[in-house]
């Protein structure tokens, strides 16, 4: 099973990407490495790698840890308790398509609510999709709401499974309800902390719909006006579907792996260290 | 459970599986051909006839947004297989698909060639590839110019049809007529909707765009291109347009508003308008002449991609669908713009009025358009570039940029979209 829908895809992309490859006419010419010496000087791939970077930290960080709120809340004894931890789940059940007409909506530059809201409010409106900043924040948005939730039912999950007892003694040695939290709630859920980061972290770097269908333009955008918002996966599928240079998109999807790989590694040994410290 | 029984069941489990999987549930012999199109075409009603026609043939329509569509072709010529057995494809893709034309039937082996009569010379020729007939004609997208009567009345400018197509000629007019309506709309309304789609309709007008013949890029040198550029960003750096494209949110949300008072309406941006503004809407708008003479922006072709396994029926359809008969009916029920002259030269088709457009004659305005129509040359890449100079006029209606600033990097961003640095 590995083999067919995991490897060969992936060999397969490999060997495209050593290619000049047209999408619609196949191979035209084996060029080697000469796909990815162009990525390395190609500024379009660094804004979207800068974009990527810049989303990923601004969701992931909020997210894990607000799901880590949520989940300690809901972990309390709580009326409807069921009620609540299917209610967290919510966003993450609804359309990622439907999620993004709606934020689309909500973040519109001349008829969104949020800026209607400002406006009420004496503030001045944002132009939430020509500026860089305000465009990742929003496109953050959409990702933390969908996936806080989740998150915090994988925590509340783990939870659950720590022994009441080490709560008894130490709320008998004196601690507070926050040490406990952090030395042994958060402790005891470290496997999981780690799965969710190494999970948002590889779902981060290939952030593709939300940021997509943030640009008014839809699957025709390339994520605003200068590329303010422009993902990795976003600029793989414009030169792949755009522009139909498939070797050169196969190039970027082995960049995207390789730099997955790469900060998943790093990302595991951190949170690791910080844990476990704690 | 003897292994008897088992295997009997396995064998009707996969009977169902093959009938299915080979789609002959409709009758031995049935062909079933699925056709896709994006946006409207109106074939939704004229398939229903050809099916009662043709027994034997049913067809299945496919519609997506124009995007997509595209995307989904491309794939699925490159992949060789999924792709529909008959496709529409628009101006602008063409010639890139026209390189690929082994992908395509050449039309010429179902007698395609002796069709030529039909269509106006450049949309006929468009469809060729060499020798090859590749795609039939649908649509033309013959241009005008659609505007708002109460928000012209308001700002004491012309609201008669004729007189408001007299007062823009050019497009300089244009701009001078958008800042005397500035000087009194409120500041809620804007006089067009974007810089992108009053250049998209300069551009259509000239005879050369991003390409020379030989396919070289000549955005930098191309005066007339850096003239448009010029006028349709000054009208964005002035603040006289709403900053939205046509087929998004914001777009519908603006017209619906009543905030934006004009806009450069190729035939097919008559049912946008109509959709976006709603039954509200019907009455405030009005058709007028294009400013800089006539204009085609869009229109579309049918091919067969060569994988299909029903050739001859998919060309029936497809010569069907383009005949002029069939594009006559298009135009009486959904306004698409025929691509045939015996059809907009129909007196039925001149006396054509639109009720919700204040009663404008859609006929004679667009055919009229149409007659005087000098297609400009469309470039293998035009798909590619096109996108840089939008989005480099939004930048200005951003704010980010000026006039020069803007067009110089549409230049840049257009070179690094074709050679990849």
């Amino acid at each position: 099973m590995f083999v067919v829908f995991g490897l060969l895809p992936l060999l397969y992309t490999a060997w495209v990407s050593l290619h000049d490859w047209d999408l619609i006419d196949g191979p035209r010419a084996f060029t080697g490495v000469d796909n990815y010496a162009q990525l390395l000087s190609d500024w379009r791939f660094y804004n979207a790698l800068g974009n990527t970077v810049s989303i990923f930290l601004l969701s992931t960080v909020v997210q894990l840890l607000a799901a880590l709120g949520l989940a300690a809340l809901l972990n309390r004894p709580l009326r409807a308790s069921s009620w609540w931890r299917a209610g967290v789940l919510l966003p993450n059940v609804v359309s990622v398509v439907a999620v993004a007409l709606v934020f689309g909506q909500l973040f519109g530059d001349t008829s969104g609510t949020v800026n209607a809201v400002l406006e009420l409010i004496g503030l001045d409106p944002v132009d939430w999709h020509s500026d860089r900043w305000s465009a990742h924040l929003a496109v953050s948005v959409m990702v933390i709401w969908r996936w806080t939730g989740y998150n915090a039912l994988l925590y509340l999950a783990a939870m659950q499974s720590i022994p009441q007892e080490r709560y008894d003694a130490a709320a008998l040695d004196g601690a507070s309800r926050w040490q406990a939290f952090w030395l042994i709630t958060v402790p005891g859920i470290r496997p999981t902390i780690l799965f969710t980061v190494v999970i948002s972290t590889i779902g981060g770097l290939q952030l593709f719909t939300e940021p997509q269908l943030f640009d008014p333009l839809g699957t025709s955008g390339t994520g605003g006006t200068d590329r303010q918002f422009q993902t990795l996966v976003m600029y793989l599928y414009e030169r792949g579907f755009t522009e139909y240079d498939a070797g050169y998109a196969a190039a970027v999807a082995w960049a995207v792996v390789a730099i997955s790989g790469i900060v998943v590694l790093v990302n595991f040994g951190l949170v690791r260290r910080m844990v476990a410290r704690s | 459970m003897s292994s008897h029984l088992r295997s009997s069941r396995l064998a009707a489990v996969l009977t169902v599986v093959l009938l299915l999987s080979s789609g002959c549930f409709g009758g031995s012999g049935t062909i079933r051909l699925t056709l896709a199109t994006f946006g409207e075409f109106g074939y939704r009603e004229l398939v229903r006839t050809f099916e009662r026609d043709h027994p034997g043939i049913t067809v299945v329509t496919r519609v997506t947004d124009f995007d997509s569509h595209h995307k989904a072709l491309a794939t699925a010529l490159g992949t060789g297989r999924g792709a529909p057995d008959v496709v529409a494809i628009e101006e602008q893709y063409l010639p890139r698909m026209r390189q690929s034309a082994d992908k395509f039937v050449d039309l010429r082996t179902y007698g395609a060639d002796k069709l030529s009569d039909r269509w106006v010379d450049w949309k006929w020729s468009a469809g060729l590839a060499g020798e090859k007939v590749i795609g039939l004609g649908t649509d033309m997208g013959g241009l005008a110019m659609c505007y708002r009567r109460d928000l012209f009345a308001a700002a004491g400018l012309p609201t008669e049809r004729d007189a408001v197509s007299r007062q823009w000629r050019t497009w300089r007019d244009y701009a001078d007529v958008a800042e005397r309506f500035a000087a009194t709309a409120g500041e809620d309304v804007h006089f067009t909707d974007s810089a992108a789609n009053v250049f998209q309709s300069m551009v259509s007008q000239l005879d050369r765009n991003y390409f020379a013949a030989d396919g070289s890029y000549i955005a930098a040198k191309n005066a007339p291109l850096k003239d448009a550029f010029t006028i349709a960003g000054e009208l964005g750096a002035n603040g006289f347009t709403a900053g939205v494209q046509p087929f998004t949110q914001e777009w519908s949300a603006a017209i619906r508003s009543g905030s934006v008072a004009t806009v450069a309406c190729p035939s097919w941006m008559l049912a946008l308008i109509r959709n976006a503004a709603g039954p509200e809407g019907e009455g405030k708008w009005d058709i007028a002449a294009v400013p800089g003479g006539s204009g085609n922006r869009g229109g579309s072709y049918l091919a067969i991609p060569a994988q299909t396994e029903h050739a001859r029926a998919a060309y029936q359809l497809a010569e069907w669908l383009t005949a002029p008969e069939q594009q006559r009916r298009t135009f009486l029920t959904t306004g698409i713009l025929p691509s045939c002259p015996a059809v907009y030269r129909d007196p039925k088709i001149q006396s054509r009025r639109d009720r919700y457009f204040s009663n404008a004659p859609v006929g004679k305005i667009y055919a009229a358009a149409a007659d005087a129509l000098r297609p400009t040359f469309r470039g293998v890449d035009d798909a590619r570039v096109r996108p840089r100079f939008d989005a480099a006029l939004g930048r200005i209606e951003e704010g980010a940029l000026s006039v020069p600033e803007a067009f110089a990097e549409a230049v840049q961003r257009g070179r690094d979209a074709l050679g990849g640095g």
